[in-house]
Formats: structure tokens, sequence, C-alpha cells
């Protein structure tokens, strides 16, 4: 093998490092706001990611480096004749030790992670108290079911239930628990910015929290491929203070019983995010 | 082991099998099943009058009087830039299409003014963030700064790329509801070709608002597949809900004209008018046929499109709508009991679809229906839309409202009733109170323990 196919070997190793260590800077990293996770636990998830993208990463480059210097050495010394041998009882201890040192550590590392994220005896109480709303994915939207201001949410409907689609409002500053839902096939709740995602599964209620850790407006999507329509199916969640909040439930409340008659008869015909466009 | 030839078929076939997934979409305006049922010389003028108005899902065709907005630019040119001498096309920076459609990609233009003026050119690149046209070089055509041009049906064709990308799939390239995956819906997507919606805020003979439609859009329709585009741009929804409408009022034209034609020159009734039994030559009805077409025709076809644009136009008037004279009765076991007695009574016959409880399974569901349209028996037990599709009465108890679930949608359903569908207008039948106990009781019917 000549030097030419050394440094062709040496070449995808280094520009895998270069294209990864410069991604942030060309918007190829997380989506959102220089990679900056919109989620405390979110930007916890990114520390976790980054920790095993380092050791795989050392892992990568260190047995990179290891090939190409083999390869280097075998194409300038055409004398040295590689030798068969069979096994290496120290070798295959080193290598099956490490690793599984590793995975130990992050697997007992992660574990406070995982359970702040996923078992609902450590989700934040205030949230667990007081779901905000149902989430049901549906071929292809998303539909809130909100209770009535002042009330909580039940797992039935009831009578003064407020109602919208594609577009969740959440409350700033405060964690926030929903109960998902589905009603056809199986889903997935995604806030990329906010790295929450929890599948959605028919006959099942399942509750997800989330805290933004900055206002603002993020996409809702469904990373589970569920139909023709799955591109499709994108929801806004709009992070707004509490005073906005209960705002735009006020006006909710005021469309959903809208009579024909009275005050919002100028837009009844608009749409629900229209009417509340501030 | 040799890799065989039954192995490399096998793999040259793996494309293919994939591929048999991927069926394209019919990409042109289909006309309806009864103007194909029509003798070929009837069909022929009546499919070359609808291309002649509205063209073909790649050039749409623009005439006068329609109630969609074409959306016709006016823009005029700034400043030319010198083209060297093999340079096939003229590039120009132009002023005044700032709030058209991107996409000018394609469509012609006029010249209004200038040398050129009255020649249309074909729009061959098209900047939008620097203004920039390039069309091509013709010794006609000289653009000077200061002349002026027209492009013409911008907006129908912004609100025909949203549809063919958002709506196609299920509603089909020309509205008929056929789309690739209507087939796999149920209910199925709605034919627009009618000119028919079922959740308008309009009185019962009214067609849809913009407005209703917009909402449908934006709010999908709980229950069916139609789901919310709520993350599109109220300019879009109103695109999509402009090009929807223009769709309707070229189906509909289509089916005023051929019913004109088909009682007299289907296939069917020409092949009896020219039997034995009817005694006539084939020779003297073609005569008949062509005599109509030349003196008749043209002002049927008239005719047709502008009693369609007019309905069109009048559904969007204010006084279209359905506003109630009282407001909501206040939803009290007493109003709710009131509603519940006129449910089952016999001045509106609720119980008769719905069923004395609300379940949808009324003794109407075990009946053979006639089509209206046929005059024939329906060949299923149970009520049928205007589409010819089985339709259960809503079961009421499970709070989904389709037509949306404020009082006053409620309200409208049962003032209108529901178009297209059996479910008939009670707006003058009962008065507004009797109307608001009705919603009081039906709207409480998810909530109740019964």
């Amino acid at each position: 093998m000549g030097k030419g196919w050394c440094l062709f070997f040496l070449f995808w190793p280094v520009a895998a490092v270069v294209s990864c260590a410069m991604a942030p800077m060309v918007g190829w990293s997380f989506p959102y706001d220089n990679a900056q996770a919109a989620s405390n636990l979110g930007i916890r998830i990114d520390g976790l990611f980054y920790l095993i993208l380092f050791v795989t990463a050392v892992v990568f480059v260190g047995t990179q480096a290891v090939l190409v210097y083999a390869l280097w050495r075998g194409s300038s010394n055409r004398d040295e004749r590689a030798t068969y041998t069979h096994g290496n009882h120290k070798l295959e201890l080193i290598w099956s030790i490490i690793p599984g040192v590793i995975l130990l550590f992050l697997a007992l590392y992660q574990m406070n992670l995982w359970a702040d994220f996923r078992i609902k005896k450590y989700f934040p109480e205030a949230a667990v108290k007081a779901p905000i709303a149902e989430v049901t994915a549906r071929q292809f939207e998303w539909r809130f079911r909100y209770p009535a201001i002042g009330k909580e949410l039940q797992p039935k409907p009831q009578s003064d239930d407020l109602y919208s689609v594609n577009e969740l409002h959440v409350p700033f500053g405060k964690p926030v628990m929903i109960q998902l839902r589905s009603e056809d096939v199986q889903h997935s709740f995604f806030l990329p910015a906010l790295r929450i995602k929890q599948d959605a599964l028919p006959g099942l209620q399942i509750p997800v929290w989330f805290e933004a850790n900055k206002e603002g407006v993020y996409d809702l999507v469904c990373a589970e491929l569920c139909g023709w329509g799955h591109y499709k199916m994108k929801a806004h969640v709009i992070v707004e203070s509490e005073a906005d909040y209960q705002n735009y439930l006020k006006n909710l409340t005021q469309q959903q019983f809208y009579d024909g008659l009275g005050k919002i008869a100028a837009n009844e015909n608009d749409s629900e995010s229209e009417a509340t466009e501030k | 082991m040799r890799f065989g030839l039954s192995r490399l078929s096998l793999l040259l076939l793996f494309p293919l099998f994939s591929l048999t997934g991927c069926e394209q979409p019919q990409v042109n305006f289909v006309f309806s099943e009864k103007t194909n049922e029509l003798v070929p010389e009837a069909a022929k003028p009546v499919k070359e009058a609808l291309v002649r108005q509205f063209g073909n899902p790649f050039e749409l065709t623009q005439f006068e009087g329609l109630p969609t907005d074409f959306g016709d630019v006016e823009g005029s040119v700034k400043t030319v830039q010198a083209s060297s001498g093999e340079e096939k096309l003229i590039r120009f920076q132009v002023e005044g299409l700032q709030d058209a459609y991107p996409k000018l990609l394609g469509l012609p233009l006029e010249w209004t003014s200038g040398k050129g003026q009255g020649q249309i050119s074909r729009i061959k690149e098209y900047n939008y963030e620097t203004g920039t046209i390039a069309v091509d070089k013709t010794a006609d055509i000289d653009p000077q700064p200061g002349d002026t041009f027209l492009v013409e049906c911008t907006r129908l064709q912004f609100g025909r790329d949203l549809y063919n990308r958002h709506c196609m799939h299920c509603h089909g390239m020309s509205g008929e509801g056929t789309g690739p995956t209507s087939r796999y819906l149920n209910p199925p997507p709605r034919d627009f070709r009618q000119g028919i919606y079922k959740y308008t805020s309009t009185k019962p003979t009214a067609k849809a608002q913009n407005a209703d439609l917009e909402r449908t859009v934006k709010e999908g329709i709980a229950g069916t597949y139609m789901p919310s585009f709520k993350l599109l741009t109220d300019d879009e929804v109103s695109a999509i809900v402009n090009y929807v409408v223009w769709l309707s009022i070229r189906g509909e034209t289509e089916k005023k004209i051929v019913d004109e034609l088909f009682f007299d020159y289907s296939k069917k009734v020409v092949a009896e008018r020219t039997s034995e039994d009817g005694g006539e030559s084939r020779e003297d009805v073609m005569e008949e046929l062509k005599e109509y077409m030349e003196l008749d025709f043209p002002d049927t076809l008239e005719f047709a499109t502008s009693s369609v644009a007019e309905a069109w136009e009048e559904a969007n008037m204010e006084d279209a709508v359905v506003v109630p004279e009282t407001p909501r009765v206040p939803d009290t076991p007493e109003s709710r009991e009131r509603g519940r007695k006129l449910y089952l009574g016999d001045k509106t016959k609720c119980a008769t679809c719905h069923g004395p409880q609300g379940r949808g399974n009324g003794t109407a569901t075990q009946d053979f229906w006639t089509n209206p349209a046929t005059n024939e028996k329906y060949p299923n037990r149970g009520l049928h839309d205007i589409w010819g599709n089985q339709l259960p009465p809503r079961d009421l108890h499970r709070g989904i409202y389709r037509g949306g679930r404020r009082p006053i949608d409620v309200y409208r359903r049962m003032y209108s009733g529901i178009k297209g569908t059996p479910m008939p207008a009670f707006g003058g039948p009962l008065s507004d109170e009797e109307l608001w106990d009705l919603v009081n009781y039906v709207m409480s019917l998810p909530y109740s323990s019964k």
C-alpha cells in the first residue's frame, strides 16, 4: 500500500474531527440559540451528550492514529513482515474492562438525570399537581385540552374545558406538565429546543414535564414516523409570561363560549390564534 | 457461491418494487364523470370551454367577473442591464412588484407601454430579492426605463402552489376529492366541485364565506382526517382558500353546463333517441346539438359562470351570516330539559336520526333512502350525503364537533343545517330561544351520565 493511501485514511478522521468541532459555529449542531438548550434539563442532557462525544472522540482519534501509524510503518518498511498471533489475554482484558468501566460510569452518572426526566416521583411537585393541558397527538396534528381557568385538568373532558390545536401556550418561569395521549397510532412529542422527547401511545396517558429557560416560540414536532403526513405534524409551543398565559386562557374561554353576539363579534370568524394576537 | 442470474434479476427488480408505492398524482384538471358520459360531440365543446375559461394547473386562465383574487400586478422598468451580444435574455430591474408572489417564474408578462406594447413575454428568470426579471430577447421587446407591464394571475398561482403542496394529496388536483391518499380516508376528502361546504356561518342556501373556509384550514376538522394548518401564515391560508373557491367555481360551472346538456345528449339518451323506439336519426340529433352549441351554448356558459360567481360573492356579504337575535339562553337544567323535549318532539324529530339518547342510532339509520339526484334507492341502509357517501348521524355523546365547538357553531349547525347532508335547517321552524335550548341540551350530552 502506498503512502497516498495512508494520507487518504488520515484525511477522514481529521475531517471528521474538524467538522465536528466547527459544527456549532456553522449551525450544524443542536438547534436554537447557539446550540444552547432552552430548558435546564436540556442543558444537562446536552452535558451528557458532550461527555459521551468526548469519550468516543478520544477513542476514535486514538484508534485512527494507531491505524494510520500502522499503515505508515507498513508502507515505509517493505522488509518487515507482519506476524500472525492468536489472541493476547492481557490485551483482551484491557479492551473489555476499559469500555466496561466507561459504560458503567455513564450508566451511573446519568441516573439522576434520567430519573428527573422520566420518573414521576422526581418530577417537580408543582408541575405534577396541576398538569396544564392534555396533549392529544393524531394524524397529523396536535390537539390540546386545558382545564377551565382556576380548575384542575381532569382525566375525562369537562364541559368547561378549553381546546386548541397546533398551538400550545405555557407559562414561563415554572415547570409545567402535560398529559400525553395518542388518538390513533404511535406518535412522539418532540420539543427539539428543549430536548424533550416522549412517545405517545394509543390507550396510554403519559405525563411529560418541561421548563423552558427563556420565553419564545418553540417547534413541537412528531418524532415517530406516523404516516404519510408525519412531516406536517408540526405545532408551536409558546412560552410566555404568566400574565400573557392567563390572558390567553381568558381569550380562549371567551372564544369558546362565544354565542355569535357580544364583544368578540368583530373577529369571530378569525382563527383562535388571530383573535389572541396582542 | 456464484451470483446467479435469478438473484441478479431479483436485485434489479428491487428498485421497481420500491417505486410502485410512489405513484404520481394526476397532474391535470379532470372533468366530471357526467361530462365524460356526454356524446363526444357535446363533451368536446364543454371541455374546450372549460379550458378556455379556467386553463390547466400549469397555466391558469383568468377571466373577468369572478369573486376570486387573480392578483394581477403592475410594474415598471427601472433600469435595463446591458447585455452582451450573445446573451439571449434581456435583464431589467423593476419596480412595483414588492407585494407580488415571489415566484413569477414562467408567468406571462404583458407590456402595457413602450415599443413592445401589447406583446407578451414569458418571465425566464425572476429574483425576488433584487427585483430583476429576465425575458427573451426579440426584435420587438426593447424595454426602456419607465415602460410598464402587467403580470396576471399571481395570487392564484400562489394559492395553487400551496394547494398542490398541502391539500392536493387528499383533495386532488382539481378539487375532485380523489387525491392519492383519498382512498384510505373515511370520511373521504371533500369534492369541491359541487361548491358545497358543510361547516359554514352562512344561511341555509348560501355558500361558504371565505372566512369559514379559512377557519376550517386553520383549525382542521376534529374527528376527520382534515388536519389543522395553523402554522401557515394568514396570507398563505387566504391564498389557498382563494384557489379552493376558484376550483369550486370551475367545478360548479362544469356541472351547470353539463346538467343542461345531459338530458338530451348523454351517450345513453342519444342511444335511446336514435333507437327504433326513439325514431330519430343520429344526423338529426347531431344537427340539433350543433344548433344548440352555436346559438345557446355561449349564453349557457355565460349564465353558468356568472350565477356561480354571484352566489360566491353574495356569501361573502355581511348579511349572509347567521347571527342569532337573542344571546345564548343560560345553560341551566331547565333550559336543557326544554331542549331535551324539543329533541325528542315531533317539531324537530332529532331522535329519528340521532337516536333517543343521542347515540347516532335513530330509526332513520335503518331505512333505505332515496338518492335525490337519481331518484333511486341507495343500496345500503342509512343516510347519505350529496357526495354519495354513507353518513351515520353524529353520536352526540362523543364531544367531537366537526364544525367547531363554540355554542355559535352548534347553533349555526341547527339554524342552517349541515349543507350537503340530510341534517335539515331549523332556522325557520324554531325560535332563537328554542334553538339555544337545543344547543344547551346537545352540548351537555357528552358530560351526562346517561
